[in-house]
């Protein structure tokens, strides 16, 4: 009967899973999963290749990387011409790109051929309902748009010239006067047309050092060396004959060297000539850094920063985490040693890169990246999988090992994902901080809070494989001993000289006798994850309240984000006084484990994105 | 905490029972013994704590799928409640909840758990959260928090004249404050004020300041220093500017206009080969210094209406207690507007008394709060008044073009200020006559006349020379005389009506050039001049009264007018666009006429007798900007034998115009009292003393890499310096800097508010480099060691009872198995393993 099949699978001991081998249906499974994530991963290089085999287009054969790497002052940061373009276009595109174009081609293009743009569907609205009003006013008002609106309806990318139809002024207009609903929406997309204006966008390319000695001197925009003066007021003040600009104490020669760079630049590219386009840019780049070399920035930064830009600021290497999810969830319910060491194999190159990626943001912006939402969530799941790699050599002698694993990549791979699919919200965008966030407690409170919610979902992780194990018939099994003391108990047992009890159940895991049952060891998991994150989340709490008595003047204001993390804190008392009541504590604990991480989230994303307060930065 | 795993051990439950005691308090002890109690407390704190932060979510609607039906609401701001976050969360059933949980924590520590190694975890959090809850009393319990605007210099004006009074002007021009006999001006830009004695006066204003001056000359060359520049008005009409630096009074100096465009001020040393051009006047920089600050709403409402005699220098504070915060409140909605299709303000009155406090100058003037409303501007509409209204023809136009612009236009005929528009080009007349209808199809004309050789002839005005900047003169005929018209302006407002004006130069036959204005009433055409700096005071003077000059404004300005009369329903437009003889047609309500250019008019609405009202207009809901908080908050007041008055919130009670900050707002409203006096009034927030006045030394920005660019991201820190005064003078600067506080007197001083940079947003407004004032926030936090005593005992108790205790109750089972563990045989079975599943 498959009843007594399925109970013997259940029952199986998590600590025999040396002595096991995988069945025939495993081994199938494993080669499936690791062709389809290899698909996944090289997909993007496949069609690259594809399309280098085509005639190239002009935004191809531009080289603009030596300007990409040149440095501009953009709200009091110098940062990379290939950052500053991305973010930019991430104001005026979302998070499309033009006619895959990169984002400092359409910049540039934008800039040079502005009429090319007049009628290309370029502004991005995010608002769902206000691109549907937009696409019904501006098909009621011209019917022949009607196909190509519905394609912005879907695209959410919009022409200049339908957004600028008195029409749909109009209803801009009526739309703005709803500070609460569509306001934002209609100010996001009158700053997407202001900002592609061609002068402002070359207004804002302040690329060139100051001359002076004092790093607080403001950096000098390209226009200011290549466009004509205004004429003056006073005609009888014309001498008829045009005056060059130029900036005080710029040396002439350079100056007329960026000026001649920058106009063959725009001349080739409007002739679409990719040759005297990178030759002009190369002249730029070069000829840039001479103004003042003492005030420019490392050229070893700028070049990682356009670099990182144009990685997508590495958020790929969710597909690695996936490959690791994928292995690791073999290893730990089927048993099986091979899986588990090739999934952290894979988790470890996975983690490998995402350090890589924390490291790489953190030289670039020159500070530790946990000052935005982007930061805070790709850096909270960073954390949790260096904790899960400390957890895993702690319990790596017992039933427990992969989990942490697992956990640790399930997060992770969410928050990359989160930053990879919803740039919108979560904006990968290096700014400088606000003066409020320049404090140690930043770097303290912050890190806590956020490795303790990076440790709650990952108890949420092991208690959705908890409950869907009970869902499929397991046994209302847990851990005895609390999460800690399970990992004692089975780590001194499985060492040489550990007690008794320890050394019983250490013999019954290396002769193969069962050992703690599936069920037992996931509530391990979840109460090791939840006493860890319990500690960290009080801690970290009371570190906030610390910083904002000194910021703000009281340590706790009853703010949305403050009472959300308190809540947060509240189910997990309840979780653990309800584990010491009730009869089904692996139930009740998954249970509230997962409504914990519930909270969490609800905390990081409505109470972030819908209520504001105070913390309206992170 | 309980011990997490284990059963209820040693003084369990069943253990107390044992003991004998029985009774009511026996049954409260068990009662709070129990972890379900506890677990059913905490899980009313979560419920608690969720709806007052987030809110409560309800649906409005059978079909709970769709989104529409759910509406989101924040429960503590109905109007049962009217709570902010902190009341909400001090208010009693909170405060039972709590004090509920630490009786079940304290119990339950007591009876159920041993104090004994292995839960000293346990206890420790338990300690540690009722610590924490002692310190929350005696933090929250005692919270005071404000904040508190402080300047950062006065500058005062004096003058060696004896009997100098002085009267101090906002920045609007309105308003003078009292006199003295000095001048003080807050240092704010656009602040001005007069300094008068017998036979004239200095007029001043702030035109400037710099906080970042860079001194160039002495031995402080390259520093840096807070410069104020004045416009001075002598008393002789000699203007020149006075610089003062604040802390270097030696570098007052003056600066002199000149005619040179390349170089239009020089310093008065260069000319004259001293700083001062007038020693006359003194000007000096002081501290500006605060006294009060101001009470947060966050912590709990803190409203006050404040009260004094006009011209008086302070205020005397009245709190309003029991005002709401969230809702509207008013008796009938005839107080308010609304807006069609919104939801109707709720009928909802209130009334509640404001006593006067202690000095208070009205102190049986029973001040009543009548009304609230929390988000609503005062507006102005226009409604027909009937047949007993008073005539005040009132049209609503609208004039669209062929490209689709469309623009729309309320116009008074009778209102001066709201006659015109679009700069005059478009103007509404009421005539009385049709001989007044002929004059206005007319184009605007001068007559000459010079009766010595009995010349006279009318020319229409075509071209101005501020227009057209080579116009030449037109010679009259063979007279000798010629002119050029410089500018034209109608419907000046003056003190005695309205007149339009001709600015001409006329050139005479010997060659002089003399510019006079001709008014449409020739008593107050006149001639300037020769400096052409203004007219000569005193009554009409022609400087050649051989010729005589007219002024027929005909359609002026105008390029459409809209005509009612003489009868006065009667409408007509006159169009002056592309003809030079001005054409008439009739117009009626709502039915659009095309005149030249590809324009279309429309008067949509006329109302001949038409009534102004003025009453708060509720702003819907979803035009509220989040962010306002009180701004747009007012308050209906009124008394015994008063006409009630809405007043706008004020977020500090100013003492004068001269006071007020940028961005802030000082309306008074005047209260007339049944016996003739008059009450000034202001609906602000309640203020308490500092312990030590704060004056402002410095402010400073910090940037961060290429200076201050105007962005907010290019900004690193602000840092007010800031002295308290002592019974011996002031202390030295403290610096208070955004993290970084300071305390003095019981209260914590932080960076709260800065000025920043903001243009001239109107004609004759000055712009301002801001950093001319801070704001910081005042608040006292005792309890919070014993808070923070209490959260780290309860960190240690963590520690312990996840770390520490499994290691002890390993050892313990270790040592008991081994006890128990019979000595192994050789062959024999081994034991089962503890850990073993499927035990539950």
């Amino acid at each position: 009967m498959n009843g007594s099949n399925e109970t013997k699978r259940r029952r199986r001991p998590v600590g025999a899973a040396r002595s096991q081998t995988p069945g025939d249906r495993i081994g199938r499974g494993l080669p499936v999963v690791l062709a389809a994530v290899a698909m996944l991963m090289f997909s993007a290089t496949t069609n690259a290749r594809e399309v280098d085999e085509r005639a190239a287009p002009f935004h191809e054969r531009v080289q603009l990387d030596p300007l990409g790497m040149s440095a501009v002052l953009v709200e009091g940061r110098l940062k990379s011409f290939g950052s500053h373009a991305s973010s930019t276009m991430h104001s005026i595109t979302g998070p499309r790109r033009i006619g895959g174009q990169s984002d400092a081609f359409t910049y540039l293009d934008l800039l040079i051929r502005p009429e090319a743009y007049a009628d290309a569907d370029v502004v991005y609205v995010k608002n769902k309902n206000v691109r549907q009003r937009i696409a019904d006013v501006a098909s009621a008002a011209n019917p022949a748009l009607e196909s190509r609106l519905e394609t912005s309806v879907k695209t959410g990318l919009f022409a200049p010239s339908v957004l600028r139809t008195p029409a749909i002024e109009d209803l801009l207009r009526t739309l703005e006067a709803d500070l609460v609903r569509t306001a934002r929406p209609v100010t996001e997309i009158r700053n997407a047309l202001t900002l592609s204006d061609p002068r402002l966008l070359l207004s804002r390319l302040r690329i060139i050092p100051p001359t002076a000695e004092d790093p607080q001197t403001r950096w000098h925009g390209l226009d200011e060396l290549v466009l004509p003066p205004a004429p003056p007021t006073d005609p009888s003040l014309a001498s008829g004959l045009p005056t060059l600009p130029t900036i005080e104490g710029l040396d002439p020669t350079l100056a007329s060297t960026i000026r001649g760079a920058w106009r063959e630049l725009v001349e080739g590219w409007r002739r679409g000539d990719a040759g005297e386009v990178n030759a002009a840019v190369a002249t730029l780049a070069a000829a840039v850094p001479e103004v003042n070399g003492d005030l420019y920035p490392e050229q070893a930064r700028l070049r990682w920063e356009h670099w990182y830009f144009e990685q997508g600021n590495l958020t790929w290497i969710w597909l690695v985490y996936l490959a690791s999810v994928a292995i690791l969830l073999l290893a730990v319910v089927y048993r099986w040693p091979t899986a588990l060491r090739i999934g952290m194999g894979a988790f470890g190159v996975a983690l490998a890169l995402q350090t890589f990626a924390v490291g790489l943001r953190w030289y670039v912006a020159g500070r530790w990246p946990n000052s935005n939402m982007f930061e805070a969530v790709t850096t909270a799941a960073w954390f949790g999988a260096v904790a899960a790699i400390a957890f895993e050599l702690w319990v790596r002698r017992t039933p427990l090992r992969g989990f942490f694993a697992l956990g640790a990549a399930v997060s992770c791979m969410v928050a990359l994902m989160s930053a990879h699919f919803l740039p919108v919200y979560l904006n990968p965008n290096i700014g400088n901080m606000m003066p409020v966030l320049h404090d140690v407690w930043l770097y303290i409170h912050t890190n806590v809070i956020i490795f303790s919610y990076c440790l709650i979902f990952m108890a949420a992780v092991s208690s959705a494989i908890y409950l869907v194990h009970r869902l499929f018939g397991g046994m209302p099994a847990y851990a005895r001993a609390g999460g800690t003391g399970m990992v004692l108990a089975t780590t001194a047992g499985a060492a040489s000289g550990g007690g008794a009890v320890a050394k019983v159940a250490g013999e019954a895991v290396r002769s193969g006798r069962p050992g703690p049952s599936f069920g037992e060891v996931l509530d391990g998991v979840t109460m090791v994850l939840m006493e860890l994150s319990f500690v960290m989340l009080w801690a970290g709490l009371v570190m906030g309240a610390i910083w904002a008595d000194h910021s703000w003047g009281r340590p706790w204001g009853w703010d949305p984000k403050e009472v959300f993390a308190l809540e947060t804190f509240v189910v997990f008392l309840l979780l653990v006084h309800v584990r010491w009541r009730v009869k089904d504590k692996g139930f009740w604990t998954a249970l509230l484990a997962l409504v914990g991480a519930g909270v969490m989230l609800f905390n990081w994303i409505v109470v972030n994105f819908v209520i504001t307060g105070l913390h309206s930065y992170a | 905490m309980p011990n997490t795993e284990s059963a209820p051990s040693a003084g369990s439950a069943a253990a107390i029972s044992s003991s004998g005691r029985s009774g009511l308090l026996s049954r409260l002890l068990d009662l709070f013994s129990s972890v379900r109690l506890g677990i059913t407390l905490l899980a009313l704190l979560f419920v608690y704590m969720a709806i007052g932060s987030a809110g409560v979510l309800y649906p409005i609607h059978p079909n709970v799928f769709h989104p529409d039906a759910w509406v989101h609401a924040q429960m503590r701001q109905w109007r049962s409640f009217e709570m902010t976050e902190f009341e909400w969360f001090h208010w009693w059933p909170f405060d039972v909840l709590l004090g509920l949980i630490c009786l079940n924590i304290a119990v339950t520590t007591v009876r159920r758990i041993p104090f004994r190694p292995i839960n000293f975890g346990v206890w420790t959090i338990h300690a540690g959260i009722l610590i924490l809850a002692a310190g929350s009393v005696v933090y929250f319990g005692t919270k005071v928090e404000g904040d508190a605007p402080v300047l950062r210099r006065k500058v005062v004006v004096t003058w060696n004249e004896p009997g100098a009074a002085a009267t101090r002007l906002a920045a609007d021009g309105t308003a003078p404050a009292a006199a003295s006999d000095a001048l003080v001006l807050s240092a704010v830009p656009g602040n001005r004020g007069r300094l008068e004695a017998d036979g004239g006066g200095y007029d001043v204003e702030i035109v400037d300041i710099d906080p970042q001056w860079e001194l160039l000359s002495g031995d402080d060359v390259g520093e840096r220093a807070y410069s104020v520049t004045l416009l001075v008005e002598a008393p002789d009409g000699e203007r020149f500017m006075r610089q003062v630096i604040a802390g270097r009074p030696e570098y007052t100096e003056d600066l002199l206009f000149t005619d040179d465009p390349n170089q239009p001020m020089q310093r008065s040393v260069k000319v004259n080969g001293t700083p001062i051009v007038d020693d006359g006047l003194q000007v000096e920089l002081a501290y500006e210094s605060q006294e009060w600050f101001y009470l947060a709403h966050q912590i709990s409402k803190a409203w006050a209406i404040y009260v004094r005699p006009p011209g008086a220098d302070t205020w005397a504070e009245r709190p309003v207690d029991g005002m709401p915060l969230y809702n509207d409140y008013v008796a009938s909605r005839d107080w308010v507007f609304e807006t069609p299709g919104d939801r109707p303000v709720e009928i909802d009155p209130i009334d509640l008394a404001v006593p006067p406090g202690a000095g208070d100058p009205f102190p049986n003037l029973d001040l009543r709060v009548t009304g609230y409303l929390r988000y609503a501007v005062e507006r102005s509409r226009i409604r027909e008044g009937g047949p007993a209204a008073a005539y005040n023809p009132t049209a609503f136009m609208t004039v669209s073009s062929d490209l689709g612009e469309r623009s729309e236009y309320r116009l008074q005929a009778l209102d001066p200020e709201a006659r015109r528009a679009d700069g005059g080009l478009l103007a509404f007349e009421s005539i009385g006559s049709e001989t007044q209808f002929d004059a206005l199809l007319m184009a605007p004309s001068l007559r000459f006349r010079i009766p010595e050789v009995d010349f006279e002839i009318e020319e229409e005005i075509r071209a101005v020379l501020l227009a057209q900047q080579e116009l030449a003169f037109t010679d009259l005929g063979d007279t000798g005389y010629a002119y050029r018209v410089v500018a034209v302006q109608d419907d000046i407002p003056l003190a005695s009506g309205e007149a339009s004006i001709a600015i001409i130069e006329i050139r005479t036959p010997d060659a002089r050039i003399l510019r006079r204005w001709v008014f449409d009433d020739p008593r107050l055409t006149r001639d300037v001049g020769p400096d052409m700096t203004g007219p000569v005071h005193g009554g009409p003077a022609l400087m050649d009264d051989a010729i005589e000059v007219e002024y027929r404004p005909g359609t002026g300005m105008a390029l459409l007018t809209l005509v009612v009369g003489p009868e006065t329903d009667r409408l007509r437009l006159v169009s002056s666009i592309g003809t030079d003889t001005p054409t008439a047609m009739p117009i009626e309500v709502g039915r659009p006429v095309a005149v030249e250019g590809g324009l279309t008019v429309a008067v949509d609405r006329f109302l001949p007798r038409a009534i102004v009202e003025r009453k708060p207009w509720i702003v819907p809901p979803n035009q509220r900007d989040r962010d306002a908080g009180t701004h747009f908050a007012m308050v209906r007041v009124e008394a015994p034998g008063v006409e009630p008055q809405w007043l706008p919130f004020h977020q500090y009670a100013f003492d004068g115009p001269e006071n007020l900050l940028r961005r802030f707002r000082f309306e008074p409203s005047t209260l007339r009292l049944a016996d003739g006096r008059e009450v000034e009034v202001i609906f602000s927030r309640q203020r308490l003393p500092l312990p030590a006045e704060i004056a402002l030394e410095e402010f400073i920005l910090t940037a961060h890499v290429g200076g201050f660019t105007g962005e907010s991201g290019s900004i690193r820190n602000w840092t007010s310096l800031i002295r308290f005064r002592t019974g011996e003078g002031w202390t030295e600067p403290q610096q208070v800097s955004v993290n970084d506080p300071v305390a003095y007197g019981g209260y914590s001083y932080f960076q709260s508010q800065w000025d920043p940079p903001d243009p001239a947003r109107e004609a004759g407004d000055r712009a301002s480099r801001g950093l001319n004032y801070t704001v910081l926030g005042v608040g006292n936090r005792h309890g919070i060691y014993t808070q923070l005593a209490g959260c780290t005992i309860a960190v240690l108790g963590m520690l312990y009872a996840f770390y520490v205790k499994p290691v002890i109750r390993r050892r313990q089972i270790e040592r008991a198995a081994a006890k128990a563990r019979p000595k192994p045989e050789p062959g024999g079975a081994a034991p089962q393993p503890v850990l073993a599943g499927g035990r539950a």
